[in-house]
């Protein structure tokens, strides 16, 4: 069993009840002031906000708190070189050298990211406020921050999750988190999937890949059950991305095969009315995610959204297979059991996930967008503040998103295109394939990015033991 | 005919076509620029790329040097391999990504050359996973080995090391092979710069010293563009 | 449209930079040869490309092979660039062109860059370099340039490596014509149309795509060090052909997102999808050289219905400039689309 309470709150909890979140970014300015910080933050001594542990015991916390490091934070922390080098590379080298295997290309490229992002080597720690009400998290920054002695805020990003696990784009999201062996997590829906070994999510506990432990960095209070996160400040392009859909609508009621997407005098069926083209927008939505935007996987139920299916309980086999598009997003990330090219990757690349929104809510029918007069103006920004944890970013996050999100090598039918929600998408050569109940498939074209990256960092989250460690006297 | 031409004119021309000037340079003018004007080597593997043709059919050349460098060290290398014939197809077959593996030895080299689809470290590590046992044979034989196995438990420094003995692949184009040395020097200066081209030859000359095994471009390709599980998915094999 | 007075001001550079005005010729690829011959589609090309041409049935072809150099002068063996400019003659009388050379990438990206260009790359003296300097770029290991040709008092090099000094993108196209050499036949030489097109599919699709031609005979130039010879390839062509005819292949690579569309300094790589599109098979020398080698006029932007442009500036760009230059020499006007 492990002990949760040596784990930082924000690896296997949701904080769902916390709905306000703001990330400072910060410089170290003082080498010893930053390590008293440190110091104080596991117990909140002298005014600095607890680090939320993973175990919470009788008392909820009222907000929580919780810290990531880089490896430039690790170094101005005095962290000595011979476990600064057993860090992996990808860590090292930071999320900005990584670009082209993110697909933060183009407008997505880290010298188009804003303040503080475009000065990756000045971001050492990463600390995240979770709050019911807004005004708390004021009040936790200023006692994280009373003045610049320790750190020094270069920026901070703020969201807040909106009712329901709604994000833009308008989809359900926050459903699937890998459960993990030996942890009881009443929190997860079940599903048929293996528990996940621990160390899927901390370091120094048996992976997926079968005799393969990665690497910990020494001392073992340092490395031992930490983990990895690759914080992604992603935009949305809402606009676009409701334009496509009518784009796609229009294309696929002249479509010939149209009706087999959606026999006639079903159009009710998918709960907008009996408008057709309405109808098949959110056909085109649902597909592009694999799952309709009120969650219901389209593996279980790919004619309409039905709120009585299970949400988590299916696999990519027999109908799940059939009817779900092998290039849906969900699927694209998370292959369950399906059949995949790398059979020997099924499972192996989980993440465990922590995004909430930011930017105003998109309202279709308020004065943002109206679909009889394409939106032209420029778009509030808004998107997700994303965090992917894993142990290791290596074999997790980045091995997700160059080869699956990114080029499509695990499935034949979708080698040479990009996820249709986050990848880097250029609408001249870009197509995703909605299946047919017959075998057969419609592939649409023109899609754009409608996500892209403005910001992001590899942090590393230390155990409790290892911020003690990283706070003890030098 | 210009009437300059003279004796020295023709010598000229004539000796640096020569062997002998040019063991001459070797050891004179390579050793006098390389110190003049250092080069690093350039790091090894696929450029990296985002796009979709530049990551199927990736070449991966490991040029490993033996320990025991007489015909039993060489003979050792070839049984690792023999005996693993069975290993070496699972693997190939589980992972779904290699186009062509083989195996050579040169010199007293033990040399593996492969044709993979997507991420280098993907397909390592993939590999570590399902026949780690091969790789640690082989490793075992070779220079430096020793330290990366075995490999399970070293996947970092293993993939690392492979990636250290991953040859240098020169750019299709010539002149991008500049463009390699500017990016190792965070050179990204665009019009107007203050370059000599005619330098070309001696940077190349100074790469191949500094990095004396490369790959000559990145492969020729039959039918660029498609990874392992299309061609056997349109040959319909399987996959 | 087309911009006429940056079209002369093109064909203007260019003359200015002639030993001399070469009235009533082209004034770049002046000495070319008229070949007729036939295109056949291959069975794929029609599903990436509606164009007349790819649909599978045989289309007339007319072809001129050219030297790359201005002027009068032949010199079939020096070191230049050749030129393949054809025409798929379609019903209605109309014509599909596609001009080519055997350079893989042009050396400018745009109209403003030509113009720089022609100022820095003038015709300048060129002599031997003497015996002293060869030395002295050997100690520094460099290849001391070529010893100029027989003949040979002027030509641009000097001033095109001080061009590429200056610019990077024009360091490919500019170190690939000091390599390029003489073919030992037009039929022996692969050539590039270099500029990007969109060609459209019958399912509507769109794909951004290069064209080359590939020889079938193969690829082989003489020998650099051999004495070079001015005249030899329109009779080898025609012996060639008199005794079988020269086949090439249509190759089309297909651009990713990333690869550069707009601009055709910047090569695409090799790991793109290529596709065979068809064969060429030249037929004969034609007889008529007056009307097939010298009136014949090409335009690379025109294009049966099926092709497209892209945005690149010297594409566009050399609408104009082949129409002034057609208009100049008098050149045989032909049906647009
Ligand atoms: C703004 C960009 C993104 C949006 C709007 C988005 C949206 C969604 C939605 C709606 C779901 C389904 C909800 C659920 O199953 O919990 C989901 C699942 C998921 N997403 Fe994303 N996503 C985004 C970016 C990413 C990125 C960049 C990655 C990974 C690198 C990723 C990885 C995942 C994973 C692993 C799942 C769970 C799939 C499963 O286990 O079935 N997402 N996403
Ligand atoms: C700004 C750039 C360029 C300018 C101003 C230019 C100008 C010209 C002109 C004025 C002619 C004579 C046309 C006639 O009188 O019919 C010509 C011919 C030719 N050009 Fe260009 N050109 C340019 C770029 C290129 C490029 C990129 C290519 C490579 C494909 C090319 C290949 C040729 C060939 C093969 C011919 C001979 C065509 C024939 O046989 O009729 N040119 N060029």
């Amino acid at each position: 069993m492990i002990n949760l309470a040596d784990l930082q709150g924000n690896i296997l909890r949701g904080y769902t009840k916390k709905p306000h979140v703001r990330y400072l970014i910060l410089e170290v300015v003082d080498r010893s002031a930053a390590r008293l910080w440190l110091a104080a933050s596991v117990s909140g001594r002298n005014g600095v906000p607890q680090i939320t542990s993973g175990d919470w015991g009788e008392n909820k916390p009222d907000t929580c708190f919780n810290i990531g490091l880089t490896y430039e934070g690790l170094c101005a922390l005095g962290t000595p070189s011979a476990s600064l080098k057993m860090f992996p590379n990808e860590f090292v080298e930071g999320m900005t050298a990584r670009a082209l295997k993110l697909g933060d290309v183009g407008a997505s490229a880290p010298e188009k990211w804003p303040a503080p992002f475009n000065e990756p080597k000045r971001i050492h720690l990463i600390a995240t406020i979770y709050a019911e009400k807004f005004e708390q998290l004021n009040e936790v920054q200023k006692r994280a921050l009373p003045d610049e002695k320790a750190f020094r805020l270069l920026g901070t990003r703020e969201g807040y999750n909106f009712p329901g696990d709604f994000v833009h784009f308008g989809y359900r999201d926050n459903i699937t988190q890998p459960r993990f062996e030996g942890v009881h997590d009443p929190e997860r829906y079940p599903d048929r999937q293996p528990r996940a070994p621990l160390g899927t999510v901390l370091l120094g506990h048996p992976t997926n890949l079968e005799g393969l432990m990665w690497r910990v960095p020494h001392p073992v209070a340092l490395g031992h059950n930490g983990t990895f996160n690759a914080f992604r400040v992603l935009k949305q392009h809402v606009a676009d991305f409701e334009r496509y859909l009518d784009r796609a609508a229009s294309y696929l009621l002249e479509h010939p095969q149209g009706y087999e997407l959606l026999p006639r005098g079903e159009e009710e069926k998918i709960g907008k009315g009996p408008s057709r083209r309405a109808a098949l927008r959110e056909i085109v939505a649902a597909n592009l995610c694999g799952r309709w935007r009120d969650g219901t996987p389209l593996a279980l139920s790919a004619d309409a959204p039905d709120p009585n299916v299970d949400l988590t309980d299916f696999d990519y086999v027999g109908v799940g297979d059939a009817r779900c598009p092998h290039g849906a997003h969900i699927r694209r990330c998370n292959p369950r059991g399906g059949q995949i090219v790398q059979r020997i990757a099924n499972n192996s690349r989980r993440l465990v996930r922590r995004g909430v929104p930011y930017g105003p809510p998109y309202n279709p029918d308020g004065p943002l967008y109206d679909p009889a007069k394409p939106y032209d103006g420029d778009e509030p920004e808004r998107g997700l503040l994303g965090n992917f944890i894993g142990a290791s970013l290596g074999a997790q996050f980045e091995a997700m998103s160059c080869d699956w999100l990114n080029l499509g090598l695990q499935d034949p039918r979708i080698t040479g295109s990009n996820d249709p929600i986050s990848g880097t998408n250029d609408p001249g050569t870009s197509w995703f394939d909605l299946p047919l109940k017959s075998g057969d498939t419609i592939r649409l074209h023109g899609l754009p990015e409608f996500v892209s990256t403005r910001g992001g960092a590899y942090t590393f989250l230390p155990s409790l033991k290892a911020i003690e460690y990283l706070g003890s006297p030098m | 005919m210009p009437s300059d031409e003279g004796v020295l004119d023709r010598l000229v021309d004539w000796v640096h076509t020569t062997d002998v000037f040019k063991c001459v340079a070797s050891w004179t003018l390579v050793p006098y620029w390389a110190r003049r004007t250092p080069v690093k080597p350039l790091p090894g593997g696929p450029h990296p790329s985002f796009q979709h043709g530049d990551n199927v059919q990736c070449m991966m050349n490991l040029i490993m040097p033996l320990k025991v460098k007489s015909p039993i060290g060489r003979a050792e290398a070839a049984l690792a391999i023999a005996k693993n014939k069975d290993a070496i197809y699972a693997g190939l077959n589980n992972v779904g990504t290699v186009h062509f593996a083989r195996f050579v030895i040169v010199g007293d080299n033990i040399c593996m050359f492969s044709v993979y689809d997507g991420d280098f470290t993907n397909y390592i590590r993939d590999f570590i996973a399902t026949i780690g046992e091969v790789f640690n044979e082989v490793v075992k034989l070779v220079e430096g080995g020793k330290k990366v196995i075995p490999c399970e438990k070293n996947v970092e420094a293993f993939i690392q090391w492979v990636h250290e003995h991953d040859l240098y692949q020169v750019p299709d184009t010539a002149t991008d092979f500049l463009r390699d040395q500017e990016d190792l020097k965070g050179d990204r200066a665009v019009s107007p710069v203050d370059d000599d081209l005619t330098l070309l030859p001696r940077k190349l000359v100074l790469q191949l010293r500094a990095n004396a095994n490369i790959s000559l471009g990145s492969g020729y390709r039959a039918y660029p563009g498609f990874s392992v599980a299309q061609v056997r998915k349109h040959l319909k094999l399987g996959w | 449209m087309v911009d006429t007075s940056t079209a002369k001001q093109l064909v203007q550079a260019i003359i200015d930079n002639l030993e001399q005005p070469v009235p009533g010729r082209r004034p770049v690829h002046t000495i070319g040869v008229g070949v007729k011959g036939e295109f056949v589609a291959s069975d794929v090309a029609c599903t990436y490309c509606i164009a007349e041409h790819f649909n599978g049935k045989p289309v007339r072809v007319s072809v001129r092979f050219s030297n790359g150099l201005g002027g009068v002068n032949q010199h079939d063996g020096w070191s230049d660039v050749r030129g393949m400019a054809t025409r798929f003659h379609i019903s209605g009388e109309r014509g599909s062109d596609l001009i080519a050379t055997t350079l893989g990438e042009f050396f400018v990206r745009n109209v403003d860059d030509f113009f720089e260009f022609s100022k820095i790359a003038k015709r300048e003296k060129y002599e031997r370099r003497p015996w002293w300097r060869k030395v002295w770029d050997l100690l520094q290991l460099k290849i001391p340039p070529r010893n100029p040709y027989p003949d040979e008092t002027k030509n641009v090099d000097e001033g095109a490596l001080r061009y590429a000094n200056r610019h990077r993108f024009a360091q490919l196209g500019i170190f690939q014509v000091g390599l390029i050499g003489a073919p030992e036949s037009y039929a022996r030489a692969s050539y590039h149309a270099v500029h990007t097109f969109w060609v459209t599919a019958p399912d509507g699709v769109r794909r951004p795509v290069r064209f080359s031609w590939q020889p079938v005979a193969g690829v082989r130039n003489t020998d650099p060090k051999a004495v070079p010879r001015d005249r030899y390839l329109f009779d080898e062509l025609r012996d060639r052909l008199q005794r079988w005819p020269a086949r090439f292949m249509l190759m089309m690579t297909i651009g990713e997102e990333g690869d550069a569309l707009d601009d055709p300094t910047k090569p695409w790589p090799g790991t793109r999808i290529r596709v065979v599109m068809g064969t060429l098979t030249l037929l004969k020398v034609s007889e008529d050289q007056e009307a097939d080698g010298e009136r014949i006029s090409f335009n690379p932007n025109r294009l049966a219905p099926g092709i497209e442009v892209s945005n690149d500036p010297i594409l566009e760009a050399r609408l104009g400039a082949y129409e002034v230059s057609r208009e100049m020499r008098g050149g045989c006007p032909f049906k647009w689309r």
